[in-house]
């Protein structure tokens, strides 16, 4: 559609939307003054990124129940504000996740993806270290469904697919909170025998 | 620098970006001061449509800044730091939105208050600000989101999808069902 094919009422509002707003001339040094308390940033070198890049860790069995109780009450809460904030119906979304993911068994966690025109389909997340081509999904049927098995430790992971090299969310997943890079990814919780 | 027809400020050949950039990781701080001038305005325009009030657009605006030069030592000169600071930007006003859509819950009666509140400009011409927002605020925020990015940003489905991370023939749909709301608003607005 193009702007010319725009209703007037539509064509008008995008308009007066696209006038200049005023903004606040103090706003910009409040924000110039909370950058000039944030450490300067450095560049970083491949040994850097490798040494903070995201990596699983291990847990006593004490702690992993600790924290797989706040984890729970994070991971609803998130859901919670999540799905509220994202109201439309499944049908505006041709293709995505189906049903999120489907529990297996205690640990194991099978990721789904409906991408018919796709070529690639792979899952990123905490658990693989973010790494683009390490956990390819295969494609299961002539529908273009995608998925693939994987063992997760119990608590909560953030993950996303990459569709042919676009990054994507799970459409049907609660939004984990912007990581920063402009990403949208998905949450998943994974405790004791089900996947959430 | 130059503006171009969409109203966005442009660095020249991107390389204005890529010397402030290149200056705040040599520890010019104040480099960033540049930055933040160049695209304020336009960022703050998008957040202002799309939280529908000030008080939640700074929110938004301080923390993609903050956010952006946190990581600007991983931001890719490959990448034009505007798309990759509107991303930033983009998910921030999510954020602020569920932030805001929680909070509101709280507040269910004085919601229910405003919604049944009267329609105190049924007769717009055109140029009336705060009708204008309250009717992009009648949106669904993912709509109001394709229909900002789409006509009042002025992308190409192909930016949009790749600064949101949802495929193209979905914003389609988006942008489609949002110009549809805004019609029905319309018929509605000429029957009152």
């Amino acid at each position: 559609m193009t702007e010319s094919e725009l209703h007037p009422f539509v064509e008008s509002i995008a308009r007066e939307a696209r006038r200049p707003v005023v903004t606040d001339p103090a706003a910009r040094e409040r924000i110039m003054a909370a950058v000039r308390a944030e450490p300067v940033p450095v560049r970083q070198s491949g040994v850097w990124s490798r040494l903070v890049a995201p990596r699983p860790f291990r847990l006593s069995p004490a702690s992993i129940g600790l924290l797989a109780a706040g984890l729970v009450g994070i991971g609803v809460l998130v859901g919670d504000l999540a799905l509220n904030r994202d109201g439309q119906s499944t049908a505006e979304r041709p293709s995505g996740a189906v049903a999120g993911q489907l529990p297996v068994s205690d640990t194991v966690v099978r990721f789904v993806y409906v991408a018919p025109r796709a070529t690639t389909v792979y899952v990123v997340g905490d658990f693989n270290g973010w790494d683009t081509t390490k956990t390819p999904l295969s494609r299961t049927s002539k529908d273009g469904v995608w998925s693939v098995t994987l063992p997760l430790s119990a608590g909560r992971h953030i993950y996303a697919y990459v569709v042919d090299g676009s990054w994507s969310a799970d459409p049907h997943a609660p939004l984990a909170p912007d990581d920063g890079f402009g990403h949208a990814n998905s949450v998943k919780l994974v405790r004791g025998g089900s996947s959430l | 620098m130059t503006s171009d027809p969409r109203g966005w400020v442009i660095a020249k050949d991107m390389s204005d970006d890529a010397a402030d950039v290149q200056r705040v990781l040599a520890g010019d701080v104040d480099a960033y001061a540049a930055l933040v001038d160049r695209y304020y305005d336009r960022c703050a325009r998008y957040a202002i449509r799309m939280l529908g009030n000030r008080d939640d657009a700074e929110d938004a605006l301080q923390a993609t800044f903050l956010r952006a030069y946190r990581a600007l030592n991983r931001y890719q000169e490959r990448d034009r730091f505007s798309a990759w600071l509107y991303r930033i930007l983009v998910n921030q006003c999510r954020s602020v939105a569920a932030r805001r859509a929680h909070r509101d819950r709280v507040f269910v009666r004085e919601e229910a208050l405003l919604l049944n509140a009267p329609d105190r400009t049924p007769n717009w011409s055109g140029e009336d600000e705060e009708f204008v927002q309250r009717v992009l605020n009648e949106l669904d925020p993912l709509l109001r989101e394709a229909f900002l990015l789409k006509y009042i940003d002025e992308m190409s489905y192909e930016e949009m999808s790749a600064l949101t991370g949802v495929g193209v023939s979905a914003l389609k749909m988006r942008v489609k069902r949002a110009c549809d709301r805004l019609r029905d608003r319309w018929e509605r607005i000429k029957d009152d």
